[in-house]
């Protein structure tokens, strides 16, 4: 169900390439290839073609994201309401788990 | 074209219909930018190929994301059905040897007799799975009067494919290594005809084909039946197959048409078991009676790979 907690940990494997994409979308509409050039510029990550395509098809399908209308053969995908829902659960999930990593890290290790 | 798009739009072809028609030309866009950038990265073709084929699977209902609504019930139970009709063959080829065995002399071994009569009651059962599957099915194509082009294609296929098996079986069972002189009274555990029929049917699952001098020396009829019939059964196969994706199937037709694919799965690892039984006990009677050969155990090894791909696919029917 789009927006449901935890909607992207059913994405298996394809879960690090989804949360990446929307978290690019997050930022405005892009199409595959600026997709795949923001992902690299903020987390340091290529995706590969066909990676990115099936995170796009699940995201798609779940209604998560969607495409927009195109002249050309380059489709963009924006964020919907659903998308920014799960996004923004699972980054608050991840958070919390890094802050307790952290905290522990500092108490333990001093660091 | 430039060569970057050229290559490109090869490897998007390894993707199914469906997928290519919604995504293909966005996607062969990225992958030609990927191209001119990277010409050459072993990376990227694995990945194509690796989903490439999650996307087939999951057109297929056997992986991969699930699809919308009914739609993935149907290829799975398509998918089904296509693993019934693998399994059915096989497991009909290694079944009529044993006929033939037992046409000639009671069978030697515990094993040959108890495999024969699993075998035999678990083909019955499939028989009546079949008659309760087709049954909405023929419904629904009666009640449509055959008006839906697609379907009436698949129809048309199942129908001639039908009707190649059941006159080219009834001719060639007329070969059948069972007919003759029967030096044992009680004459088999199944009517001749339905065992020559049987052994018809499959005449083309042969270790023969390991040996092409000796299987020149067949008759051409015979070769050219061992050519059509696997045709015709993959005909038949696929125009049910389609006619399960393409007919409006009720979600209660869905869910019963499940519930029997559950029971046809458990009939799979039955008869699968009554082969398994004697073609690993190995032992065989006098001559060549009962005796199982490399092809029994290749057959063996398909009807696993079915029941295993028919499982899959069943774990995928839940539909609501």
């Amino acid at each position: 169900m789009p927006g449901m907690p935890g909607t992207l940990s059913t994405f298996g494997r394809y879960a690090g390439p989804a949360t990446l994409i929307l978290s690019s979308l997050a930022g405005g509409a892009k199409h595959g290839y600026a997709l795949s050039k923001d992902i690299d510029s903020f987390a340091g990550v290529r995706l590969a073609p066909g990676t990115l395509y099936e995170a796009l098809s699940r995201l798609e399908a779940l209604g998560l994201i969607e495409a927009l209308p195109s002249e050309d053969r380059r489709r963009p995908y924006q964020l919907t309401a659903a998308g920014a829902t799960a996004l923004q659960e699972h980054l608050q999930a991840q958070r919390q788990v890094a802050d307790v990593g952290l905290r522990r890290l500092a108490q333990g290790w001093g660091r | 074209m430039a060569a970057p798009e050229i290559r490109a739009a090869r490897l998007v072809r390894w993707y199914p219909a469906g997928w290519r028609l919604r995504y293909g030309a966005e996607f062969t866009e990225l992958l030609a930018a990927d191209l001119a950038e990277r010409p050459r990265c072993w990376r990227r073709t694995a990945d194509v190929a690796a989903t490439g084929l999650l996307a087939r699977l999951s057109q297929a209902g056997l992986g991969g994301q699930r699809l919308a609504g009914a739609d993935q019930a149907r290829a799975s139970l398509a998918a089904l059905g296509g693993a019934l009709a693998v399994f059915l063959t096989a497991g009909t080829a290694v079944w009529s040897q044993l006929l033939v065995g037992w046409q000639w002399a009671p069978p030697s071994t515990r094993a040959a007799a108890v495999a024969t009569v699993l075998m035999t009651g678990a083909l019955l059962f499939f028989l009546v799975l079949a008659v309760l599957a087709a049954a909405p099915i023929g419904w629904q194509l009666a009640r449509r009067g055959f008006r839906a082009g697609p379907s009436r294609v698949s129809a048309a296929l199942v129908v001639v494919s039908l009707l190649v098996l059941v006159i080219g079986g009834r001719h060639m069972a007329n070969g059948w290594p069972g007919t003759g002189g029967h030096p044992w009274p009680q004459r088999g555990l199944v009517p001749g005809g339905v065992a020559a029929f049987g052994w018809a049917m499959t005449l083309s699952v042969t270790s023969y084909w390991a040996h092409p001098a000796a299987l020149l020396a067949f008759p051409a009829a015979e070769l050219a039946w061992m050519v059509v019939s696997p045709v015709a059964l993959a005909g038949l196969a696929t125009g049910l197959a389609r006619l399960v994706r393409r007919l409006d199937l009720s979600p209660r037709v869905l869910r019963y048409q499940a519930r029997l694919g559950r029971l046809a799965a458990a009939d799979m690892a039955v008869f699968l078991a009554g082969a398994a039984s004697w073609v690993l006990a190995g032992a065989h009677g006098p001559g060549a009676l009962f005796r199982p050969g490399a092809i029994d155990v290749a057959a063996l090894a398909a009807m696993a790979l079915a029941l295993a791909v028919g499982w899959q696919a069943l774990r995928r029917t839940a539909y609501r």
